[in-house]
């Protein structure tokens, strides 16, 4: 069955989604890593917060990714009429989809270790490297695990690109926003407390704070953030069962 | 299996979209080794009949069997002896002919030398062997169908289902997949299930059809059947040679007639049920009319069809859909 995953990982690339996102990425963590180093400003920070600010574009931008590749990978095949075929091979629906979130997973793999270098570099003089390589590698497997499951089960359920893609970024900008978007003041308001609290990509956010700021790097230090992103993970992988558990193809128009 | 055991049996096969009946509670038997013609007018439920054969939609209600294998319970198990040519099939236009059928030989899990050899033969017998490894995206639609024909092929299926195989292909493409369909199921016994448009095509391939209308199942028989049930002949077409009398003779005949003169011959139409063959030809000759031919004028399939779909005039009873099929 590695073939189906091999044509995926070629498809990705061969149509340049994977690869622009990866071009893109290179460029976005230059970027960054350069403005931290070089911004009057910026490079005011104390190193641990550059890392924080660099791990955090990282996570954000590895979960966006992976929610837009993710969410047309079986629409965008249905729409296309490339499905059917598929289908009618004795491959499991389930096999599909779990290749299909391989494959995407694959584009992250890579994507991370495109982001290692600039996490190594910022870090350089600090006992922070190891940390920061760590919980970005583990908040973002995690994260991106989870999004492209609920995107694949999104795109497996709506059967339309545009709806599965608008739905899986939509809920990817209710994730990012108290940690992206939302002011500091917000943030420290009852209700800000609460929307951080059940919002899996805060805790992880907030991880990487407490690890690359606050100097607070063993696992247990941090059970309180992790705990809620591998429920999260729990809750999408379960929609994913049960979403590709039987792919259809639509009636006729 | 037997060879006249039913390779396809549905019964009762229902599929529902909110109010609207898609499919209604169709119940037919194809036998195995035939070319079966499915047919009906857009929108009558043939694709999505076909989808749910093949276990790429479930049914609503009702039950159906490929090869002995239920759609519902041994999907993988149907999969495996099948193949489907859909109405309209994607294709990754970065693979090359070769690449497409080998990828899909290996999702069929066949052997990568029997898959090799395969290929080549599919590509040779759908004339494409020249272009193999000429990207996908730069076929014609010509092309792109014979492909898809030779990925319906690559599992070796016992069984396939074909859905407007010859749709925009020139005469001579239809032709050749006309060909391949006929020499399949002569030489190896396919079961063939062909959902066309063409009529003479069906004509051409088909003993046995099946009419679908608004979903439900109007007929089903051999073509011959068919035109019995819809009292589909159209008379005899009597020709007789011309001369000063014989206008005068037809004129006194005690049935009406259609008279056409067209210089040495007239030809004359008599409805079937007025009298034999022989009590014509006695007829005829007491009044001194030289027969030429007599012809058994009969309906086509076309005209069967038509007859048989036209109830498309009543007004919808089964809601209204949410989702065609």
């Amino acid at each position: 069955m590695l073939e189906f995953f091999r044509r995926e990982v070629y498809g990705n690339f061969y149509s340049w989604r994977g690869a622009a996102w990866l071009v893109a990425a290179s460029l976005i963590f230059s970027l960054v890593a350069y403005l931290l180093m070089t911004d009057k400003e910026l490079s005011l920070l104390q190193q641990g917060e550059m890392i924080y600010i660099l791990g955090e574009v990282i996570v954000a931008l590895g979960v966006v990714m992976s929610a837009a590749s993710a969410s047309s990978t079986i629409s965008g095949e249905m729409e296309a009429g490339t499905m059917e075929s598929i289908l009618l091979t004795p491959i499991t629906h389930r096999q599909i989809a779990v290749q299909k979130l391989l494959s995407i997973l694959s584009i992250w793999a890579i994507f991370y270790l495109i982001s290692v270098p600039y996490l190594v570099v910022v870090s350089l003089g600090t006992n922070l490297t190891l940390a920061a390589v760590f919980y970005v590698g583990f908040f973002g497997t995690i994260l991106v695990t989870a999004i492209s499951s609920l995107s694949i089960a999104i795109s497996a359920k709506l059967k339309s690109s545009k709806s599965s893609m608008m739905t899986a970024l939509m809920t990817i900008i209710i994730l990012l926003a108290p940690t992206m978007f939302f002011s500091t003041l917000f943030r420290t308001t009852s209700f800000g407390i609460m929307l951080d609290q059940i919002n899996p990509v805060s805790h992880a956010i907030n991880s990487l704070d407490s690890v690359l700021v606050d100097n607070q790097q063993t696992l247990a230090e941090q059970f309180n953030h992790i705990w809620p992103v591998i429920v999260f993970l729990i809750i999408c992988m379960s929609l994913f069962m049960i979403y590709t558990k039987r792919l259809e193809v639509q009636g006729t128009q | 299996m037997g060879v006249l055991s039913p390779s396809i049996s549905t019964s009762n096969l229902s599929k529902i979209y909110g109010r609207f009946k898609a499919v209604d509670s169709l119940t037919m038997n194809v036998e195995s080794g035939d070319i079966f013609g499915f047919l009906g007018p857009n929108g009558s439920g043939k694709t999505t009949t076909i989808r749910m054969l093949c276990g790429l939609i479930l049914p609503s209600a009702g039950k159906a069997e490929i090869a002995g294998f239920d759609i519902i319970k041994d999907g993988v198990e149907i999969r495996k002896i099948i193949g489907l040519f859909p109405e309209s099939s994607g294709f990754y236009n970065w693979m090359s002919a070769e690449e497409y059928l080998n990828y899909f030989a290996a999702l069929y899990k066949i052997n990568a030398q029997i898959a090799k050899k395969r290929t080549k033969d599919l590509l040779e017998k759908v004339e494409l062997a020249g272009k193999s490894h000429v990207p996908i995206g730069y076929y014609s639609r010509g092309m792109k169908q014979r492909l898809g024909l030779a990925r319906t092929l690559i599992n070796d299926p016992q069984i396939i289902f074909l859905d407007e195989p010859t749709l925009g292909l020139d005469p001579k493409g239809q032709q050749d997949i006309q060909k391949i369909l006929f020499d399949l199921n002569h030489d190896k016994g396919i079961t063939i299930f062909l959902s066309s448009h063409a009529l003479n095509e069906v004509s051409s391939l088909c003993k046995n059809v099946a009419i679908l209308n608004r979903g439900r199942l109007v007929a089903q028989g051999t073509i011959d059947e068919l035109r019995k049930r819809v009292e589909g002949s159209k008379g005899l077409l009597v020709t007789i040679l011309n001369s000063s009398g014989a206008q005068e003779a037809l004129s006194h005949m005690p049935f009406q007639v259609d008279v056409k003169a067209d210089g040495k011959l007239i030809h004359v139409t008599i409805p079937e049920t007025f009298e034999s063959v022989n009590g014509i030809i006695d007829r005829f000759e007491k009044n001194g009319l030289q027969i030429y031919e007599i012809i058994r004028q009969e309906m086509n399939l076309e005209e069967i069809f038509i007859k048989l779909t036209a109830d498309t005039r009543k007004p919808l009873d089964q809601g209204v859909p949410k989702q065609h099929a």
